[in-house]
């Protein structure tokens, strides 16, 4: 039968459904996690908010203006998270429409969703298409322009389900970060099984709503490892309050969103920030959450704190799902392979695009059957492969020679060095594939790698007297210097190689080099090659205690 | 009767506007808790320590004004029977243009008979800039608000702006450039070129090893799409870099002419705080921008 009027009872059971309906998905939505920093699960995150208004106590029967609204507090007081936040205020606004109403028509419906959307927007500081947001006001315009004499509950969520999907899937093309992850944005997927799990209610799909489900979230341990002695605090806090403002301490009548959020916009990211009556929620993220509890102290008490350091990670790999909103392997036309060692080495390499790495290197050649099994987890037309080692590229030819479900074109470079040239002024964004390795090959010419290790035994080699223990500087395979001291042998191989004629040198530091001999090393550099740039970084690799990447 | 308006990240420096007879509409930044409104909070912007902080790892954030701002800044206009051509940064890069929007509505009901006009330049610091003293030199000239439209109707699109940027974490973290994909994290060493395209959007165009190699990138675009660039301003933006403004001076002079007129310009601290410290742009006339 169809139903034309939205009635307390109803919403209610929409709601449970709803919440129902992403507890069975939750971790889909969680796998998608990409943005805009690791803050949390969203999947979990948007669970508990829509949970805590499916599950607020209710005294009987009430009107769809009473249910609305009691559920739109519950979800205000359990908000978390910024698609959760985002989510309490859609709900929030869509109570707002149904105020003092015992039943909606679907005109009204309509109206009030739209509420929601702009209730949402309203909420957030700087709106960011792509989102949560984006997804629930492209559903809400498109059903709601399609509402007509044969409407009814059922068709309008038909068209806001169908549009919510459609609108998921354009949002990679808002957000760079989505596109280049392969996922579609997570807040809006979780507001999509949300949906659905409404429309079931509407059409009579029976559903189990348990309530109150732990999400397993306290059983998943976070890592404190992640964050270690020397990790630089780079996403700072999610911090998280609901604030009841105080008579004694402001005016509650003439109380200013905007200005209180403005205010917070100095002194964090991602606010979004609320009021109802005298309870205003705030979620934002920032470095100095001190700050933000002395700010929001002047107006009022907390009513409940939540504070969490957005670099821990949990400690356990999250459980592939087999759903269809799954992180993605996105097919690409070209992938990269490079074998490297050292963790400051692997990372560059990923942040510069590489797809898979092989570890590797001058005491450990990687086989044409490890580059095989690499390629084999790219889905690719073509796929570059960084030997980055004279000793490894016969394996990579070998192994480009046997695969063939895709085209391995084997760039030479011989060292970390010429490799990391390469890498770092590739674009792989252009058609043709012969001019791309041709650059890549020709990015990869006139680099020199210097590197500095320990001697392994006593000897005499280009006119240098080397000393078993002493640290030699080298280059291809003629040695330039020999020091008991590492930072003088890097500073003399430098000069041997003529680094003053060249615009960049960029230094990895090894594993059993000390931050005291970086700086070293890079003061040394900076005071003799006063005309390049020197840079250096944690390659963290064995065995060299530098690699000087002369450019 | 008209008042001519443009906001402080167009680089316009107050005493330029006074100079000119522009109003400046102040985009505030944000760090360690406080707001901080350019040109109204002080008088002069010292580069040197803003950028030096920024050097430092303090990273700023920005914010749009609100409605009540931007009517406090134009109200008085209306109400004394002026008209109002706003000459201002591209509406693309702030949601600040939506609370504008706002607020000329509400004073339009309030002011009927009163008239206002934006001009988008589809661009921020140098790329503006030029466009706002060209608009500048024609208001002295006493030129009318139509005929100064009809100029930008073209010529806005007939500058441009290249520049590079030398610690990408500033934009990552403000996403206001496309183009710079994730894989573009670390470029150690190796700095991006981005451009203003005609939409009034950042766009990274080409990569560039070490900064010699960067700075003659941009000498290269304008051998290759300067157009008449000897009859106007040459502008040299840079992120608290003033020796590699003067370096790159002497370079353009020395290749496209001694009497260019060049400007060294220092970029505002709330489009700063995107681009980060030590990064450098050529801005000249010519053909119509992609």
């Amino acid at each position: 039968m169809s139903k034309r009027v939205l009635d307390g009872a109803l919403f209610e059971s929409m709601v449970k459904a709803g919440a129902a309906n992403l507890y069975a998905f939750r971790e889909a939505v969680n796998d998608l996690n990409v943005f805009p920093i690791p803050d949390g699960d969203t999947g979990d995150n948007m669970y508990l908010t829509i949970d805590s208004g499916a599950s607020a106590p209710s005294d009987g029967p009430s009107g769809l203006g009473e249910a609305s609204s009691r559920m739109a507090k519950g979800m205000l007081l359990g908000a978390r998270g910024n698609s959760g936040v985002i989510l309490s205020r859609i709900f929030a606004g869509i109570a707002a429409g149904f105020e003092g109403a015992a039943s909606a028509d679907l005109p009204a419906v309509a109206d009030a969703f739209q509420n929601g959307s702009k209730e949402a927007y309203g909420a957030v500081s700087v709106p960011v298409e792509g989102t949560i947001l984006t997804v629930f006001r492209d559903a809400v315009t498109f059903a709601g322009g399609r509402v007509g004499d044969g409407s009814d509950l059922g068709t309008y969520f038909e068209d806001l389900t169908a549009e919510m999907r459609r609108s998921l899937e354009r949002t990679p093309d808002l957000l760079d970060v989505l596109r280049e992850a392969g996922v579609v944005d997570s807040g809006g997927a979780g507001l999509v099984y949300i949906a659905e799990g409404m429309k079931n209610a509407i059409d009579g799909v029976e559903f189990t709503y348990a309530g109150k489900q732990s999400t397993g979230k306290a059983a998943k341990p976070i890592d404190i490892d992640t964050f270690k002695e020397d990790t630089e605090l780079q996403f700072g806090y999610c911090t998280e309050v609901l604030i009841r403002l105080q008579n004694k301490k402001t005016d509650i009548a003439s109380f200013d969103i905007n200005d209180f959020k403005a205010k917070l916009e100095a002194i964090g990211e991602s606010v979004v920030a609320f009021v109802d009556g005298s309870i205003v929620k705030v979620h934002i993220h920032t470095m100095t959450p001190g700050q933000i509890l002395d700010f929001c102290q002047q107006y009022g008490e907390f009513l409940t704190l939540k504070i969490e350091n957005m670099m821990l990670q949990h400690n356990e790999t999250t459980i592939e799902n087999k759903t269809e909103f799954k992180r993605k392997k996105v097919h690409k036309k070209i992938g990269v392979i490079a074998v490297a060692s050292g963790d400051g080495i692997k990372e560059t390499f990923r942040s510069l695009g590489v797809d898979e790495i092989i570890d590797g290197g001058q005491s450990m050649n990687p086989s044409s059957g490890d580059i095989i099994a690499a390629a084999e987890k790219i889905d690719a037309d073509y796929i570059l492969v960084y030997p980055n080692n004279g000793n490894i590229i016969m394996a990579a030819n070998q192994a480009a020679a046997l695969y063939d479900k895709a085209a391995l074109e084997v760039i030479p470079t011989h060292t970390i060095g010429e490799g990391y040239a390469s890498l770092s002024m590739l674009d792989l964004s252009g058609a043709d594939i012969d001019k791309i390795v041709a650059d890549a090959e020709s990015y990869a010419e006139g680099i020199l790698t210097g590197m500095v290790s320990k001697a392994a035994r006593s000897t005499e080699m280009n006119g240098v007297n080397i000393i078993e223990g002493d640290y030699i500087g080298f280059e291809g395979d003629t040695v330039y210097s020999d020091s008991p001291d590492k930072c003088e042998a890097a500073i003399e191989l430098g000069q041997k190689l003529g680094a003053g004629d060249y615009d960049v040198i960029l230094i990895l530091a090894g594993a059993d080099a000390t931050e005291e001999e970086a700086d070293n090393v890079k003061t040394l550099y900076e005071e003799n090659f006063g005309d390049s740039e020197v840079i250096m970084m944690k390659g963290g690799q064995p065995l060299h205690d530098f690699i000087i990447i002369i450019e | 009767m008209y008042t001519l308006f443009t906001d402080s990240d167009t680089d316009l420096t107050l005493k330029e506007a006074r100079e000119i007879g522009y109003k400046l509409i102040s985009m505030p930044y944000s760090y360690n808790g406080k707001t901080i409104f350019p040109y109204e909070d002080y008088e002069e912007f010292d580069s040197k320590t803003y950028y030096d902080m920024l050097r430092a790892g303090t990273l700023p954030t920005t914010s749009a004004i609100g409605k009540e701002k931007y009517i406090s800044y134009f109200e008085p206009e209306f109400a004394a029977g002026r008209d109002i051509l706003y000459v201002h940064f591209s509406r693309e890069m702030s949601a600040t243009f939506n609370n504008m929007d706002e607020a000329v509505a509400e004073l339009k009901e309030k002011y009927p008979e009163r008239k206002f006009y934006g001009l988008d330049t589809k661009g921020i610091t140098a790329q503006s800039l030029c466009i706002v003293y060209e608009v500048g030199d024609m208001y002295k000239a006493g030129k009318s608000i139509e005929e100064i439209l009809e100029w930008a109707k073209t010529e806005v699109y007939n500058f441009s702006l290249y520049f590079f940027s030398e610690d990408l974490k500033f934009f990552h973290r403000s996403g206001r450039v496309s183009g710079l994909a994730a894989a573009m994290g670390t470029l150690i060493g190796v700095r991006p070129i981005i451009t203003m395209n005609a939409e009034g959007k950042m766009v990274a165009i080409g990569k560039a090893r070490g900064r010699k190699k960067a700075i003659e990138t941009l000498l290269q675009y304008i051998e290759e799409k300067g157009d008449h660039i000897e009859d106007h301003r040459i502008l040299i933006p840079n992120t608290g870099a003033p020796e590699l403004a003067a370096e790159v001076e002497a370079l353009v002079r020395e290749r496209f002419g001694r009497d260019l007129n060049i400007v060294k310009v220092t970029t505002n601290p709330t489009a700063g705080a995107h681009c980060g410290p030590d990064g450098l742009g050529i801005c000249f006339h010519s053909v119509k921008r992609d």
